[in-house]
């Protein structure tokens, strides 16, 4: 029998029982549609995660700390970068490390990090911050993200950007007077502000001798970001700036400050930004082979996912539940159907239909019921999924569903092979019918 | 008369019912040559209707052999006999066996999809055929739309549609009145003939036989006497 008069045959046995045919979809449809809105709750689940943790960060950079000494002033490091596996190694955080980090697979820009704690001076209007040097021609990959103005770029040498939680005040307020007024507004992109470690500055107390480094402002952060008290600026430049530091305390203190220069020049941190979320558990692991320590917010995203997968195992069984008791009822209608058509199964086999054209028959009709009730159960499912998500944003919640499009064509496949699979045992009964007796009955 | 389509030698059916066994065929050896039109006759209950199953392979034999052009019926698999119906028989019952959802093109039609046939030529095959059996205006009528009769030219049309070698009729008439009984006869044997095809058919109705070129005549599962009408033609074994 051609594959065409088969469809065509067992879409007219399933029309000649429209009501019967139509509740076995309709199972099928409730069954498809559970699954796939308890899978999409699951994966929006974990959307919402990286959306969540997207705030902190990019998901895509890892924080590399050298083996030995502090550093780091993330809440996950104590868990993410566990020590360094080979402590009799020492490995250091210099240009070389650098350098063999963007050698690794998948990493797609690396900058050493150096953060100053310095004070901000515009006009009457000072702020303290903590100043965050890269390389700016990452500062765009690392995943900063910008509010107004612009990010950093590779030629911009005297230009920061400052984070919308960055206050200013007037230093001659005294604390007090300071908590009770209106943080004043200022406009920031396009001016020339001063940088100074001198934490005297635009007091009476300010030292003469320091000299503020000029610098532009270029762009400006959000405040309710991980960096909105962060201020971004050339890594050379917070060098530059902290050396200038060194000597001006060892002017006016005499000793001290010196015991850092001692080692060649080593970096604090180093951020390596990856091209895939899917590959930074990969390149971190081969960070930390190397003898570093790392961590990034997808090792916060897996634990998150881990803390959810009961939860999200329980909403797939659910689902899932939903559809083997279609399934039975696919099978319940085969078998009604064999009841009633023993005869006809007789009358086929004697003229000349081989077991694989009755066998296949059966299977085809059970398989249009799940490919059916799969089609419409992915349409009632997107109805559904917008519905959730409308409810859940007007109570606020964070729970929404998400459904991929894999997720569609892999319902609509899966439904039709339970079908299939569900038709396999009246099939084969249908086979096994003897022609003779199956003629006989009336 | 032609060479031997069937040989059948000393072929039993038992069927076991509870402790009692029932000898419904009880060793018959007998050839059906080619072309001719056979007649197993005898009263109800004889075993006519088991030894016609079990030459076209519907049921198996307790023992003995069934050998159709050289080949073992007997010993074939479920997928062999369903080739070999398919390649080389046809049938027809006394209560005609239509699919009653389908029209009359479409149960003549059936076979030819089952042999994979293209729709356009099962299609003009099928209308030829209905045109043959007298039929060419109902081809788009149900069953149920037709009469026991007009059922039965569309059961023919069905069995002869595949140009099988040999058509089997278990009471073809059973269920039809005697003016009727007659046409179908003309018609069936009539098919038939034109093609040189060989008829076997089971009746309890002595008029039939006119029909028959030879009548073997059964009882108990035993036969009882062949007649060979065409004697002028001699019997070779
Ligand atoms: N499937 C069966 N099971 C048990 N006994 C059967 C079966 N088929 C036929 N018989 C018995 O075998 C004998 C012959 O039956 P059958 O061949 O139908 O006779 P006929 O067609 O000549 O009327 C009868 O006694 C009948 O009861
Ligand atoms: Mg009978």
């Amino acid at each position: 029998m051609s594959t065409r008069d088969l469809l065509n045959m067992a879409l007219r046995n399933l029309l000649k029982r429209k009501l019967r045919t139509f509740l076995t979809v309709l199972g099928v449809v409730i069954g498809t549609a559970s699954i796939v809105v308890m899978v999409s709750i699951g994966i929006g689940m974990n959307e919402s995660f990286a959306r969540q943790l997207e705030d902190w960060g990019s998901l895509q950079v890892i924080d590399v700390y050298s083996p030995n000494g502090g550093g780091g002033h993330y809440m996950m490091e104590e868990e993410g970068s566990s020590g360094p596996q080979n402590k009799g190694k020492q490995v250091k955080l210099d240009g070389a490390a650098v350098d063999s980090f963007r050698q690794i697979a998948g990493v797609e820009a690396v900058s050493p990090i150096k953060s100053l704690y310095l004070m901000i001076g515009s006009g009457k209007l000072v702020a303290d911050a903590n100043f965050i040097g890269l390389d700016p021609a990452t500062m765009e990959a690392m995943g900063y993200k910008i509010e107004d103005g612009r990010a950093l770029s590779g030629e911009d040498v005297k230009a920061i950007v400052v984070g919308g939680g960055v206050e200013f005040y007037d230093p001659k307020l005294n604390w007090e007077m300071r908590m009770n007024s209106e943080p004043p507004e200022i406009e920031l992109i396009g001016e020339k502000i001063d940088v100074t470690f001198d934490w005297g500055y635009g007091t009476r107390h300010a030292d003469k001798s320091v000299k503020p480094f000029k610098f532009e402002v270029v762009g400006t952060m959000p405040a309710d970001g991980n960096n909105g008290w962060s201020v971004i600026m050339p890594l050379k430049e917070v060098e530059k700036i902290e050396k200038a530091q060194k000597e001006w305390e060892k002017k006016s203190h005499g000793s001290s400050g010196g015991n850092n220069q001692k080692r060649s020049k080593e970096y604090e941190q180093v951020m390596v930004k990856v091209d895939d979320i899917k590959n930074v558990q990969v390149v971190q692991q081969q960070i930390k082979d190397m003898g570093y320590r790392a961590s990034s917010l997808t090792d916060q995203l897996e634990a998150m996912k881990e803390t959810t997968k009961m939860l999200r195992m329980v909403l797939g069984a659910i689902g899932a539940i939903s559809l083997v008791v279609a399934a039975i009822g696919i099978t319940n209608t085969m078998v009604m159907a064999i009841y009633e058509r023993t005869r006809e199964i007789g009358i086929m086999k004697v003229i000349g239909a081989s077991l694989r054209d009755i066998k296949l028959l059966f299977l085809t009709e059970a398989a249009f019921i799940g490919f059916a009730g799969g089609i419409v159960g992915v349409g009632v499912s997107f109805v559904t999924s917008k519905l959730v998500n409308f409810v859940a944003m007007q109570h606020g919640s964070d729970m929404t569903s998400s459904i991929p499009l894999w997720l569609y064509l892999g319902s609509i496949a899966f439904a039709t092979v339970i079908g299939v699979l569900s038709g396999y045992l009246p099939a084969k009964r249908a086979m096994k019918l003897s022609a003779l007796t199956a003629i006989k009955t009336e | 008369m032609g060479r031997n389509v069937i040989r059948i030698k000393n072929v039993k059916k038992i069927y076991q019912m509870g402790k009692e066994k029932i000898q419904a065929v009880n060793g018959i050896s007998l050839n059906i040559r080619q072309g001719e039109v056979c007649c197993l006759l005898g009263k109800s209950g004889s075993g006519k209707s088991t030894l016609l199953n079990l030459i076209a392979g519907l049921e198996k034999p307790s023992s003995g052999q069934i050998i159709f052009n050289k080949k073992h019926i007997e010993r074939m698999n479920e997928d062999q006999l369903a080739d070999f119906r398919q390649r080389y028989v046809g049938f027809v019952f006394q209560s005609y066996n239509l699919l009653p959802t389908l029209t009359a093109m479409e149960n003549v039609t059936l076979p030819l999809i089952f042999k994979n046939v293209p729709l356009k030529e099962r299609n003009e095959r099928a209308m030829e055929m209905l045109t043959a059996v007298g039929l060419g205006d109902r081809a788009h009528h149900k069953p149920h739309e037709m009469s026991g009769g007009q059922q039965q030219r569309v059961s023919i049309a069905r069995a002869f549609i595949n140009s099988p070698q040999v058509v089997f009729a278990d009471e073809p008439t059973g269920n039809l009145d005697t003016r009727t009984t007659y046409e179908m006869m003309d018609l069936i044997t009539a098919l038939a003939s034109k093609n040189k095809q060989t008829l076997v058919i089971v009746t309890h109705d002595l008029e039939l036989s006119d029909y028959a070129d030879r009548i073997v005549m059964l009882s108990d599962g035993e036969v009882e006497r062949i007649e060979d009408k065409r004697q002028a033609e001699g019997e070779k074994e």
